[in-house]
């Protein structure tokens, strides 16, 4: 076993999110030895990000807010947390970038919040995912209950 | 909080797989080998992200399985300090709070980084945060929003007392101590 690179790239969470959907992580956990249905940890993160901005989003939202947040001389880092977390309200954006009244003086916070309520869509609502959850937990007990855990 | 992680590994698919498609089967062991695991000084991988090479398919003297080389990247939950997490708290006591990702429970927010001033409350079991004359209580269940300190990796220890908690390879301390941080309620 060898680790070539042990970060080759950032992924934001709606590029996880998309994948574990791909790997259809909404349905039950495949206990099943060798099978190529989603794990029990895929799951768990599906619905942890299910509750999370990510769960919204679109690729193209993420390349639009992206594009919009280079003008405000973000880093990488920066750049992923504001897509990440959607921030809306300076106290947010604080929280995301160092140095935030040197960098962005004045205005510039409200604007780059502007940018992100504009390209993002709103984080889920919280009951919606409370049911979803839910619904993922009620199948995963009846797995449990199958497999005598 | 998630990077792409490039391993190679060499793989052994079982006979008993060989009727499968060997994509599926290579895929299927690194799923049981590394899901759900931590890997030092990277993280905790989460998924396969693809498979980039698959060489080999080598069969040794007395093993009926066949041996890849494989290249490919995994998804590993892999915070950077300084990165902004919101997770559920789920364990409060006289050292600090416990917060989890529902993937995650390691995460430790020492008592000395919670909002100043805050103290423990005996009889609730519960930090209270002492804002303004206000009282604001750090309720169970509740989301909370804190600051990756560090992340570590404990060696694995030697003996372990009977009774004791389960070993946690990988350890995230906590802030919470500033602007933002905290309860989500706090700063809707």
């Amino acid at each position: 076993m060898k680790v070539l690179q042990p970060c080759a790239g950032l992924l934001t969470n709606h590029e996880v999110f998309q994948l574990l959907t791909d790997r259809g992580a909404m349905g039950a956990v495949d206990v099943s030895q060798g099978g190529m249905g989603p794990a029990a940890i895929e799951c768990q993160v599906y619905r942890y990000l299910c509750a999370a901005p990510a769960a919204t989003q679109t690729r193209a939202a993420v390349a639009a807010c992206t594009e919009r947040a280079a003008s405000f001389g973000l880093t990488r880092a920066e750049t992923l947390q504001l897509v990440n977390l959607r921030p809306s309200q300076p106290v947010e954006a604080h929280l995301i970038i160092s140095d935030c009244e040197m960098r962005l003086p004045g205005d510039r916070v409200e604007q780059l919040l502007q940018a992100v309520e504009e390209t993002l869509p709103a984080a889920p609502e919280v009951e919606g995912t409370e049911e979803e959850a839910a619904a993922v937990e009620g199948v995963e007990f009846w797995q449990m209950f199958l497999c005598g855990a | 909080m998630f990077v792409l992680t490039e391993m190679e590994d060499d793989i052994r698919v079982a006979p008993h797989d060989l009727h499968r498609p060997h994509l599926t089967a290579v895929s299927s062991e690194i799923k049981a080998k590394y899901f759900d695991k931590v890997l030092r000084n990277v993280g905790l991988c989460v998924s396969l992200h693809d498979l980039q090479a698959v060489e080999g398919g080598f069969i040794f003297p007395s093993d009926p399985g066949p041996h890849f080389t494989v290249r490919f990247r995994l998804v590993v939950f892999s915070p950077f300090v300084g990165e902004v997490l919101v997770g559920r708290l789920v364990k409060c006591d006289a050292t600090g709070l416990s917060v989890s990702l529902d993937f995650f429970s390691d995460i430790h927010i020492p008592h000395y980084n919670l909002q100043e001033p805050s103290v423990f409350d005996e009889e609730e079991k519960l930090w209270v945060w002492k804002f303004n004359d206000n009282d604001m209580f750090l309720d169970m269940d509740e989301m909370i929003r804190f600051k990756v300190v560090s992340v570590k990796y404990p060696p694995l220890p030697v003996e372990q007392e009977k009774g004791a908690t389960a070993f946690a390879t990988m350890e995230i301390v906590g802030d919470i101590n500033g602007d933002g941080l905290g309860l989500l309620s706090w700063w809707s």
